[in-house]
């Protein structure tokens, strides 16, 4: 047993860390959370330049064939950050449905586009249930045919050039590929308190072809839960680098502000509440590192997925609330980092299914007998 | 990073399983109670047959008798120790004993102690708290003045854990005065039946004895029986605690696995209003968050061994890992009273106990265990300025200390 990072991981932390400071300071955060577009397009440009977008991505295709949990080492590192933008979206889930479910025509136009930050894929799953459970899909299509239904909570629709959109097709579930540009498909902003780029996409009569089908068609439901698994928990990872990064401000705060005389943080009450924090990180990142690298070796991980995301999305927002109290007043400004980080990591607390959905995979993981 | 176990400790893993299987735990006659930390009851039957089996100093040097197996086997043996229900009671105390005897011990102290503890024969108690010194220790009162080649130990000790059964003390006392208030301590290895030492039960508030106070009157004893050098105890004391932190909570997490997975059975089996308990949703989601705490525990403290192993400095893991243990435990205890409901309060052995009334015995121990070997409150203090650096509380000074 060995939690370590590898030397290779090392470099790829350090200059994540380094890069995302140098190019995304908090004023730039808050600039993009309130702006419109809210997507750095040139930072986007010097990620792909940096590799990112391809760690998914074998070589032959363009790619870096980095490892899962490399891809939540870096993710991590923009958590700390409360990066916005499309990575999540296009170069862990996406990537991995065209990975899991493409043709090999699809995958040589798509994957070296994705891995250079030349193209941009989003997944339009979750419909007017809220649920980001595949079985839930109700939206129908024909292939070739009319798409007519809407999709809710795609993230960043805007700067997408193609959506994956989960249907379901003759009686199975499907995944379809449409171009944002196609006539009849439209976008509507979704306003959210972080920021997120979050839009409704409305399909009336768009024309579905043969070859929009992702793959040769069938059963898609396991390609798509494993892809979701990949996004949960790359969502994991920016929770946890979020989380890490308000216990350190609030550790600073705790050092620096005087009160009465002396740093509040020579105070038990702020002592203990640190004291937490610390354990909150620690535990959701060791069961997050632990998911990941299972689900990296191809080991059977969905219970320690869902385990990993139900622990951080309740230990990383009792983090993100009890830095608020730590740091006062102050902190209630928009001025100020905090509120984004806190807001950043209620976000990725919700996507992917939040800690409801992931504890009953819990529950039944543990042996507890369901209703069926 | 590697979460896997090395094939070594795959294949001793399934030694102990197989071990146990012979050996079925609630075979071995009990002598002290288990006081719900995860190692189990006190039995010294099974004690020896751990002996028995070479697994007692299975890391020791080979000069010593030992393997010199890596460190990580006592961390394999305890977890299956532990996920089986055994009575394992004093086998960490019994290793950081041995420990300490090992890197600082007299000729005579490894003469004598280290084959018995080998065998299993040895077990000890900790003298340090005493009725005026708890979450501060220095100020205990105990002394021991030196007589020839001997010392003589005056003083009142407390919260000893199975003093009354174990084969000897660990007595920490005062042996000179120093300008420095954490001086001036040493650490005694004392024989049960030394003339002039009384041990005393307390019953606790589950009906039996786990502590004791022990009265030592004019207790003498070798001067080579101290562990360590003369008034140097304090910082042995400190690294004892530690490693107890870690040694001494390393298994609650299986052992909180074990009666979780006795709850899922339970809820599976017992029908409420009709149904299942295990269809509440609510029951679902609290069982499910408490398996994820028990796995988080896990591995703070295995990353927290991986850390002893490597020689790696800790700081404030172990004290963040002992806190969230006895936390947990106490969080499982009160969901299973949940679950049980009015069944909940009865006894092991009453008519109609559920899980043979061991989950209100839980409910009763786990409240001793954010109290024993450093309070809550005195770790995350710990945590914060040792690990966070925050600045420590300004410490009273000798004046503000008399008034």
């Amino acid at each position: 047993m060995d939690f370590r990072l590898a030397p290779s991981q090392q470099i790829l932390t350090t200059t994540a860390r380094a890069f995302l400071r140098q190019h995304y300071p908090p004023e730039h955060a808050q600039r993009l959370a309130l702006d419109e577009r809210g997507f750095d397009e040139p930072l986007w440009r010097r990620m792909a330049e940096l590799g990112w977008p391809g760690l998914l991505i074998p070589a032959d295709l363009g790619g870096s064939e980095g490892s899962l949990l490399d891809v939540i080492l870096l993710v991590e590192e923009m958590g700390r950050v409360g990066l916005a933008g499309p990575f999540v979206a296009s170069a862990v889930v996406a990537t991995a449905l065209v990975l899991a479910k493409g043709s090999p025509a699809q995958q040589k136009r798509l994957l070296p586009a994705l891995a250079a930050g030349e193209r941009i894929l989003s997944l339009a799953l979750v419909e007017e249930t809220g649920s980001f459970d595949p079985a839930a899909v109700a939206l129908e299509c024909t292939v070739p045919g009319r798409l007519t239904g809407r999709k809710l909570f795609v993230k960043d629709a805007h700067v997408a050039h193609e959506l994956i959109v989960a249907v379901r097709t003759g009686g199975a579930a499907g995944l379809i590929m449409v171009p944002t540009d196609r006539p009849g498909l439209s976008r509507f902003p979704l306003d959210t308190i972080s920021g997120e780029k979050l839009f409704e996409v409305t399909f009336d009569g768009v024309e579905i072809r043969p070859g929009d089908l992702l793959g040769a068609g069938g059963e898609s439901r396991e390609s798509l839960a494993e892809a979701l698994r990949a996004g949960s928990l790359a969502r994991t990872a920016e929770m946890v680098g979020g989380a890490q990064h308000v216990l350190e401000l609030a550790v600073e705060h705790a050092k620096m502000r005087v009160q009465g005389g002396r740093p509040i943080g020579g105070h038990q009450a702020i002592q203990h509440a640190c004291a937490d924090l610390v354990r909150d990180v620690d535990a959701a990142r060791a069961l997050l590192y632990v998911a990941a690298w299972k689900a990296g070796e191809g080991r059977p991980a969905d219970a320690d997925a869902a385990l990993a995301k139900a622990y951080a999305s309740e230990a990383c927002l009792t983090v993100a609330r009890r830095g608020h109290q730590i740091f006062g007043a102050i902190s209630y400004c928009e001025e100020h980092p905090l509120h984004l980080l806190h807001k950043h990591i209620q976000a990725a607390s919700l996507d992917f299914g939040d800690a409801q959905l992931h504890l009953e995979t819990v529950a039944r993981a543990i042996g507890l007998n369901g209703r069926s | 990073m590697n979460f896997d176990f090395t094939q070594a400790e795959q294949a001793f893993a399934e030694e102990v399983r197989a071990f146990l299987r012979a050996h079925p735990p609630d075979t071995f006659v009990i002598d002290g109670m288990d006081a719900g930390y995860g190692s189990g009851a006190n039995s010294r039957a099974f004690m020896k047959t751990l002996g028995a089996q070479g697994w007692i100093n299975m890391c020791w040097p080979t000069a010593l008798g030992g393997r010199e197996w890596p460190m990580f086997m006592k961390l394999v043996l305890m977890e299956e120790l532990a996920l089986a229900g055994a009575p394992f009671g004093p086998l960490a105390g019994v290793w950081q004993t041995a420990d300490a005897i090992i890197e600082l011990g007299t000729e005579r102290l490894r003469r004598e102690l280290l084959p018995a503890i080998a065998r299993g024969e040895a077990t000890f108690w900790q003298g340090y708290s005493e009725p005026d010194a708890g979450s501060d220790l220095l100020s205990l009162k105990t002394e021991a003045r030196r007589d020839g080649d001997h010392w003589v130990i005056r003083g009142h000790k407390i919260w000893s854990s199975h003093a009354g059964i174990a084969s000897h003390g660990l007595v920490f006392a005062r042996t000179s005065r120093e300008a420095r208030r954490s001086r001036g301590f040493s650490m005694f290895v004392v024989a049960n039946g030394t003339p002039g030492m009384d041990i005393r039960p307390i019953r606790s508030m589950t009906g039996e004895v786990y502590h004791h106070e022990v009265f030592l009157d004019d207790v003498r004893v070798s001067a080579d029986v101290m562990l360590g050098p003369p008034g140097e105890g304090f910082q042995a004391l400190l690294n004892g605690l530690d490693a107890d932190r870690f040694w001494g909570r390393f298994y609650k997490a299986p052992a909180l696995t074990r009666v979780l997975r006795q709850l899922v059975d339970y809820a599976n089996t017992t029908i409420v209003g009709g149904a299942p308990l295990a269809h509440d949703p609510v029951v679902r989601r609290r069982l499910a968050a408490v398996a994820a705490d028990i796995a988080a525990l896990r591995l703070l403290f295995y990353r927290a061994g991986c850390l002893i192993r490597d020689g790696a400095p800790l700081t404030y893991e172990t004290a963040s890992a002992k806190v969230y243990a006895d936390e947990t435990g106490q969080k499982l205890a009160r969901l299973g009273m949940d679950l049980l409901g009015i069944w909940g309060p009865l006894r092991e052995g009453s008519r109609w106990a559920k899980l043979g009334g061991q989950i209100s015995h839980l409910y009763q121990t786990t409240l001793g265990h954010t109290i024993a070997g450093g309070t809550a409150e005195v770790l995350r203090t710990t945590v914060a300025v040792r690990g966070l650096g925050l600045p420590a509380e300004p410490r009273p000074t000798a004046e503000s200390r008399a008034r």
